[in-house]
């Protein structure tokens, strides 16, 4: 009833391929500043130059060993951050929802913490434990939640109280040690910094597996936006999918995690800022989420990276600092939010 | 096609909301399950389409029980409207009725030509083609009520079930509402069966009437049988008189209350 006189109603193919062509450019060309700017600065030549194979070996060093690596990575876990986000809006019928709602970003934080404080011999295998504790996380509140089928209230209730409990345990750890956090803030404000190609090929599995199956609950996710006992009536699952869809972001979110740190608001604001661009539709929402988390954390990086020379702001940083302030931009300009 | 429930009982745990419920759903017919407000009659017709559970008895659809079928191979057999239901506003009438054809298409599988078809038929019988283009948001009440009419039409079931379908709506849309159910009951043979509120839209529309009192069936039949004065004061407690009217088929039912 709130947008009664708007005209922005469906999507053209022309608006939607519109929408995506602008943020496929705006990745390239964010992309292509991300290898241009660090320590010693390159030209665009320079760089084209690397890629054809003509470069000097110190600017191959810099551009396919540290720069390269770098910004594919952030624009791998931007998409995949965004999409979990999107997939549990649909799951939670709820804006506010995002993967540290169900759990994933506490769980990750109670493992990698413990690790880090306790078993620091470890370390090396933080990411492992850091998706198990995530997984674990989920799993326990989804369990807590469930009473004949998975209410979104009652799992973003049961969300919030065990988060406050992995909270108040976190937070007693790193009373307790409080001299050794150095480990601990850079999980807890994701980065990007030192990210190899080893990294790019581990996320990168992970992301597809986990895309592939987000694409694949696309109509679910639509069908959930008409209530559940009008999903239920067109043959959906409506429990199954909930907790499919979950599964499915809960993997992305603990992927990501896992491999670089938590990074907040991206799952958060991309999808909302994709629901501004092209509706509510899946079909259309979830790669357009895909493309604007993308487009999003490599921007965040690379900033955070060139403009304090010396001084790298983590992603994660970055992210809450400038992503709010933007969303709350588009919030006001756009002013037609159709509700998750 | 018909459908069949025995002895069925509905609940919440302990609490018993319907209890030795045997119906008897017939192809072609418009059905409509009256009551006082928390009777079951909305709990009944949520339970013989699936969308809640029961406790015990069965519900049997063309000989099967409904427990046995794949929820697609059920909503491709009958239509549920609920009474709830929502769509992001910024949903096209015509995207919205396409959902009606998910029970027909697999996970990545898009729209068929015949989903097309089957689609525009859809709107056409309900009215809504001309606004195909528009938010479900930019109609009225009545228009949007004959939309998800269409969404659940598009399914092409064998039932229709509407759970209070004019609740809602002021008495020009609940008559636009009612008549189009006659209509597509007239002209498709279609099945419907509905939760209703109104006692005259009850008497007007109906082949048989369900009248539910304290989560047991009170009385069936035809609507000028059931609906006496005798069972408006049983199951309401309300006095009326049932007035044959010259120049109409169905009596006028004058309630003595209101002065």
């Amino acid at each position: 009833m709130k947008n009664k006189n708007k005209n922005k109603t469906g999507n053209s193919l022309l608006k939607v391929s519109t929408v995506w062509l602008v943020l496929i450019i705006a990745i390239v060309g964010v992309f292509l500043l991300s290898v241009m700017l660090g320590s010693s600065r390159l030209s665009l030549e320079q760089i084209f130059n690397v890629f054809l194979g003509k470069g000097t070996k110190s600017e191959y060093a810099i551009v396919m060993t540290l720069r390269v690596p770098r910004a594919v990575l952030a624009i791998i876990v931007g998409g995949c951050l965004s999409v979990a986000g999107s997939l549990l809006q649909a799951v939670m019928k709820n804006p506010l929802a995002d993967p540290g709602s169900i759990g994933v970003s506490a769980g990750a934080s109670t493992a990698a913490i413990t690790i880090l404080l306790l078993f620091p011999n470890l370390t090396y295998s933080v990411p492992l434990f850091a998706f198990a504790g995530a997984a674990l996380a989920c799993v326990l509140i989804y369990l807590m939640a469930w009473k004949g089928g998975v209410d979104p209230v009652r799992i973003i209730l049961s969300g919030v109280a065990i988060n406050s409990v992995l909270g108040g345990y976190n937070a007693f750890l790193q009373l307790q040690n409080s001299d050794n956090l150095q480990g601990v803030l850079s999980f807890m404000n994701g980065s990007f910094s030192g990210s190899m190609w080893q990294e790019v090929k581990v996320m990168g599995i992970y992301a597809v597996v986990g895309l592939v199956a987000s694409f694949a609950c696309i109509k679910n996710a639509n069908a959930l936006q008409l209530g559940d006992e009008m999903a239920k009536n067109l043959g959906v699952r409506v429990n199954l999918s909930r907790i499919a869809l979950s599964a499915v972001s809960a993997f992305l979110a603990a992927a990501t995690v896992s491999q670089v740190g938590m990074i907040g608001f991206v799952g958060l604001v991309a999808p909302h800022i994709s629901r501004m661009l092209v509706g509510s539709d899946y079909k259309v929402l979830l790669p357009t989420s895909l493309l604007t988390g993308s487009a999003m954390v490599l921007l965040a990086d690379t900033v955070g990276r060139s403009v304090w020379p010396g001084t790298e702001i983590p992603v994660g940083v970055m992210m809450s600092v400038f992503g709010g302030p933007f969303f709350l931009y588009m919030l006001r300009k756009r002013g037609n939010f159709n509700g998750a | 096609m018909e459908l069949k429930a025995n002895d069925l009982q509905i609940g919440y745990g302990e609490h018993v909301v319907v209890d030795d419920m045997n119906l008897n759903i017939m192809r072609d017919k418009i059905t409509t399950i009256i009551g006082p407000n928390g009777s079951g009659k909305s709990t009944v017709l949520k339970a013989v389409t699936r969308l809640i559970k029961y406790q015990k008895g069965n519900v049997i659809l063309n000989g099967q029980n409904i427990l046995s079928m794949k929820p697609k191979e059920l909503a491709r057999t009958i239509g549920v409207l609920p009474q709830l239901h929502s769509a992001p506003s910024d949903f096209r009438v015509k995207e919205l009725v396409s959902y009606g054809r998910m029970p027909y298409q697999k996970a990545f599988s898009g729209k068929s030509a015949e989903d097309e078809r089957i689609v525009q038929w859809a709107m056409e019988a309900t009215g809504t083609w001309q606004f195909r283009d528009k938010s479900i948001y930019e109609i009225s009440g009545g228009e949007s009520q004959r939309v998800w009419i269409a969404t659940v039409l598009a399914q092409k079931p064998e039932i229709l079930f509407l759970d209070e379908p004019t609740t809602y709506l002021d008495i020009s849309h609940q008559l636009e509402t009612m008549n189009l159910v006659k209509k597509l009951n007239r002209e498709t043979g279609i099945g419907v069966v509905m939760v209703l509120h109104d006692i005259t839209q009850a008497m007007e529309v109906s082949d048989h009437v369900i009248v539910i009192k304290n989560g047991r069936k009170y009385a069936e039949g035809k609507p000028e049988d059931v609906i006496t004065s005798k069972m408006m004061w049983d199951v309401y407690n309300v006095e009326c008189d049932i007035v044959p009217m010259p120049g109409r088929e169905k009596p006028l039912i004058a309630f003595k209350q209101i002065v």
